[in-house]
């Protein structure tokens, strides 16, 4: 990222803050009782130096991390192997298309109900979300591969296995860590919802709930501006490994820089 | 040489394993225990709203309370009694906050529950419907044909203004209720999306001090005069299963709220502790009152509003949801 498009952005952000501040301040003044951004702002500084919130965070991240680990053990193998047999594929794949639809969100419910232990609920719905986008995008990524490339390493006398860890796999690389980039948001919103839903002991969440219950609107926001950072942060450290490890790729595709 | 070794290992594992299996037949019979109370389960979890009802759980835990009686209790917290029942089903929670209304209902429409503790009763002030405060509604007479907001739909909110509309001549199908959570509630009503709410602390102190709404009805009056609001149930299968935790547990709460009932200030500085109500705030909020005992007589009351306002279709024995306390230890 060059300095003028840091500096555009910083702009755009700050130009946001501000008119933000402004409406709130003296637009809605009367009709609404909302904290304006400078005060949510303070109170998420402020939370770093609360102890209950700081345990929130690492139990809601703690869950988001092994979540999302979890779905990627399952879902990459998952993807690769039936994208290396497409019968099988084609055999499962009504079933993938009506469970993917399904709001994950609806699920947590189903799952209180289902697994007795909290943290082991709300990890069973983050797995549950972040499945679907790893597993779909390493099917594309399998269909993607060359088939020249293939052929050729046949022709070689390679059998199949090799093909697949030679060339299938590492041409399907990049396709299963775009899949894991969207699946670390849905799996934070997951994560976080999963606590709004049903509590529990700690977590951003379980912060939200208490702010909200005690009338602490700034609180709540505050809250939320970190779980939105963790996003951001998540999302560009990912982005940051992915054009690393997969130059290449981004140079046949030809996407920008 | 290894052959006899793991012989001799085999022969160590087996005594190990039938004095392990005689010790624990003597726990039963209570002789020596691993826990000197003889509790079937020493840790439980207990779900608490983060609001001012269920202090006792947390003065109970400062105080040591549960201590006492060898007892681990971890508070959670909950966002409701409806996501709390599936939770004490399946085990997630041993023992849980439920409000009464919820409970009856939940009972009669053959949930296995029982009550286990008293927890909140509800005193002058603690619900009442708001309006803002240049509102044209004076009276609740004057709620005829508008909308008014509540935490849940078919529950306490909704009971306890029935009994106020009844007194002023109107019934629930001259107005119109719609659920909204209590933190919402006030900016909703100025933006016109209701004319009034019930609301309960801290919102309405909140509620009056930044928004200018004041009181049109308390609704803890008449029919509703010191409603038992909030108790602590589990489910039927944990009660038989953990009789001497259940009574342990009973011991502890019926102490704490000993404790709160004789002396606000307990619960005041309880509160900035678990909730995210301030000491300042939490020094001016209206609360009702925290009874020591599980009073069949006076929950009775709930189930039979709930059956003259048709939120049960047939009367309720209340004393068939309470798990009595053991007297004996």
């Amino acid at each position: 990222m060059t300095g003028a498009r840091l500096l555009r952005g910083a702009a755009g952000a700050a130009g946001f803050f501000v008119v933000g501040e402004l409406v709130i301040r003296y637009g809605i003044g009367d009709d609404m009782d909302f904290p304006p951004p400078s005060t949510i702002l303070l109170e998420t500084g402020r939370l770093l130096a609360d102890p209950d919130f700081l345990a929130g965070v690492g139990a809601t991240l703690a869950n988001w991390a092994l979540g999302l680990l979890i779905a990627i053990c399952v879902a990459v193998p998952l993807g690769v192997l039936l994208g290396s047999l497409p019968p099988v594929e084609r055999a499962i794949r009504p079933v993938l298309e009506f469970l993917r639809p399904i709001p994950s969100v609806a699920i947590i419910p189903l799952a209180i109900l289902l697994i007795p232990v909290d943290e082991m609920m709300k990890v069973s719905v983050i797995v549950y979300a972040s499945l679907w986008p790893i597993l779909i995008n390493t099917l594309y990524g399998m269909h993607d591969v060359d088939p020249v490339a293939k052929e050729s390493l046949r022709s070689f006398g390679f059998g199949p296995l090799a093909v697949l860890s030679r060339v299938s796999v590492p041409s399907a690389a990049p396709f299963m860590a775009t899949g894991v980039r969207i699946a670390a948001g849905i799996a934070l919103v997951l994560a976080v919802s999963a606590e709004l839903v049903a509590g529990g002991v700690a977590g951003i969440g379980v912060y939200v709930i208490q702010a909200g219950s005690g009338n602490r609107m700034d609180l709540m926001m505050a809250a939320t501006v970190w779980a939105g950072l963790f996003g951001v942060a998540a999302n560009l450290v990912l982005m940051a490994g992915e054009r690393r490890l997969f130059h290449w790729h981004r140079m046949r595709t030809g996407a920008q820089s | 040489m290894t052959r006899k070794l793991r012989c001799y290992a085999v022969a160590l594992g087996v005594t190990v394993a039938l004095t392990l299996a005689g010790c624990g037949g003597s726990d039963d019979g209570g002789a020596t225990s691993a826990n000197s109370k003889g509790l079937e389960k020493t840790t439980i979890k207990v779900g608490a709203l983060p609001i001012p009802d269920p202090v006792s759980v947390y003065i109970a835990q400062a105080k040591g309370f549960f201590k006492e009686e060898g007892l681990t209790v971890e508070p959670t917290p909950i966002t409701g009694g409806a996501v709390a029942v599936p939770m004490i089903e399946s085990g997630q929670l041993d023992i849980s906050q439920t409000n009464y209304v919820s409970t009856f209902a939940a009972v009669a429409g053959g949930k296995k529950i029982k009550l286990v503790a008293d927890m909140y009763q509800a005193g002058a002030n603690c619900f009442v419907i708001m309006v803002p405060g240049d509102s044209p509604i004076k009276t609740v007479a004057d709620l005829k044909g508008k909308t008014i907001f509540v935490n849940n739909l078919n529950n306490v909110a909704t009971l306890a203004v029935e009994t106020q509309l009844k007194v002023a001549g109107l019934s629930k199908d001259d107005v119109k209720f719609a659920e909204k959570p209590f933190p919402e509630m006030g900016n909703a009503i100025k933006a016109g999306q209701a004319d009034a709410g019930w609301i309960t602390e801290p919102f309405i102190t909140a509620n009056q001090s930044a928004n200018g709404f004041r009181k049109l009805a308390d609704t803890i009056t008449g029919q509703t005069e010191d409603l038992p609001i909030a108790g602590w149930m589990a489910s039927e299968e944990w009660v038989q299963k953990y009789p001497k935790t259940l009574a342990a547990f009973q011991r502890a709460i019926a102490k704490a709220q000993q404790l709160a009932s004789s002396d606000r200030k307990e619960i005041e500085a309880m509160l900035p502790k678990y909730t995210k109500i301030d000491a300042k705030t939490a020094s001016v909020i209206t609360l009702g009152t925290y009874p020591s005992e599980l009073n069949a007589n006076r929950l009775q009351k709930v189930a039979d509003l709930m059956l003259e306002y048709g939120y049960l279709k047939s009367p309720l024995d209340v004393k068939s949801v309470i798990a009595a306390p053991a007297s004996s230890g």
